[in-house]
């Protein structure tokens, strides 16, 4: 298995791809918009964009990845570290699936939309959503951790 | 042709993107919580170098006042302001996020590597983006009925 990519190649990286895609198309890279596109034109496959596509390139990364290193293996695992089992875990992670959409659409934006490259192109809206959406995310964690025992 | 040409951009972009966030182990949501609870500086150093670099490079796009590529339009972007819908659907996201530990770009990848419980999170933000728009209408058409009976309570 590759190692963990260091921050300081990761990072870069990450701004370079939206460097690029300015470079390229004069367009922003954020993953919330793939998915509006796939609500709004998933029925018409031909009319899926820009942003349906780098999202479908985001998940063929990730595929590519884990073939290289041979850590492709399918499971219907997901743990939210609450201690949560069964259906009672399969609703906290369709809910919070759920809260994330609305929220990122409410908003415009997600962590990359925003925290990446609205907050790289000096948005105000951007860094305001960043800020928002790490504090709210960073005291929940918290509170988990202080009355569930939260682990990861 | 041009469109398929920014869309093969795009795919290309973004599968760049995508090997990068899961060789960054961005797609575990063990370092999404670990970096939630301040533990470890990893994701915090990662999204502040990308900035960095993104931040320095499309402004020296900018100032070089050249034409894109593909699209071939000069490059410049405009900024919005933030406004309420900003902070309520960030606590939203956030809260979602916490949850989770993983947000909407590592999540595609995550799907990509096989983990495919990660369709179960892709299935409800999928469900919270088509259902934001209705929640937005019913929300407008009912302030004024609010507004009116606040003043009838006074």
């Amino acid at each position: 298995m590759m190692a963990r990519c260091p921050w300081y190649i990761a990072g870069p990286l990450l701004g370079m791809v939206i460097v690029g895609l300015r470079a390229a198309v004069n367009k922003p890279l954020g993953a919330l918009g793939g998915y509006i596109d796939v609500v709004d034109h998933g029925t018409r496959p031909s009319q899926l964009g820009f942003s349906a596509f780098l999202l479908l390139g985001i998940v063929l990364g990730g595929a590519l990845f884990a073939n290289l290193t041979g850590t492709f293996s399918p499971t219907w695992v997901y743990s939210t570290g609450l201690p949560l089992n069964g259906s009672w875990q399969l609703a906290a992670v369709l809910g919070a699936g759920l809260a994330m959409g609305i929220g990122a659409r409410t908003a415009g934006g997600c962590t990359s939309g925003h925290g990446l490259c609205g907050v790289s192109l000096g948005s105000a809206a951007s860094a305001v959503s960043t800020i928002t959406f790490f504090m709210t995310a960073v005291a929940l964690a918290h509170a988990f951790s202080w009355v569930l025992g939260w682990t990861s | 042709m041009d469109v398929v040409r920014v869309k093969l951009t795009g795919l290309l972009a973004g599968a760049i993107f995508g090997f990068v966030i899961s060789w960054a182990r961005l797609t575990d949501p063990a370092v999404i919580r670990n970096m939630l609870l301040l533990r470890e500086a990893h994701v915090f150093l990662i999204m502040g170098s990308a900035i960095a670099v993104a931040a320095i490079g499309v402004r020296l796009l900018r100032i070089a006042s050249v034409t894109s590529l593909i699209t071939r339009e000069p490059i410049g972007w405009s900024v919005q302001q933030p406004e309420r819908r900003h902070v309520v659907g960030s606590v939203i996201f956030g809260a979602g996020w916490s949850v989770l530990g993983t947000c909407p770009g590592p999540l595609a990848a995550m799907i990509g590597e096989g983990k495919l419980s990660g369709l179960i999170v892709g299935a409800g933000l999928l469900a919270g983006v088509a259902v934001q728009p209705v929640l937005k209408r019913q929300r407008t058409v009912e302030r004024p009925r609010v507004e009116l009976s606040g003043a009838v309570g006074l």
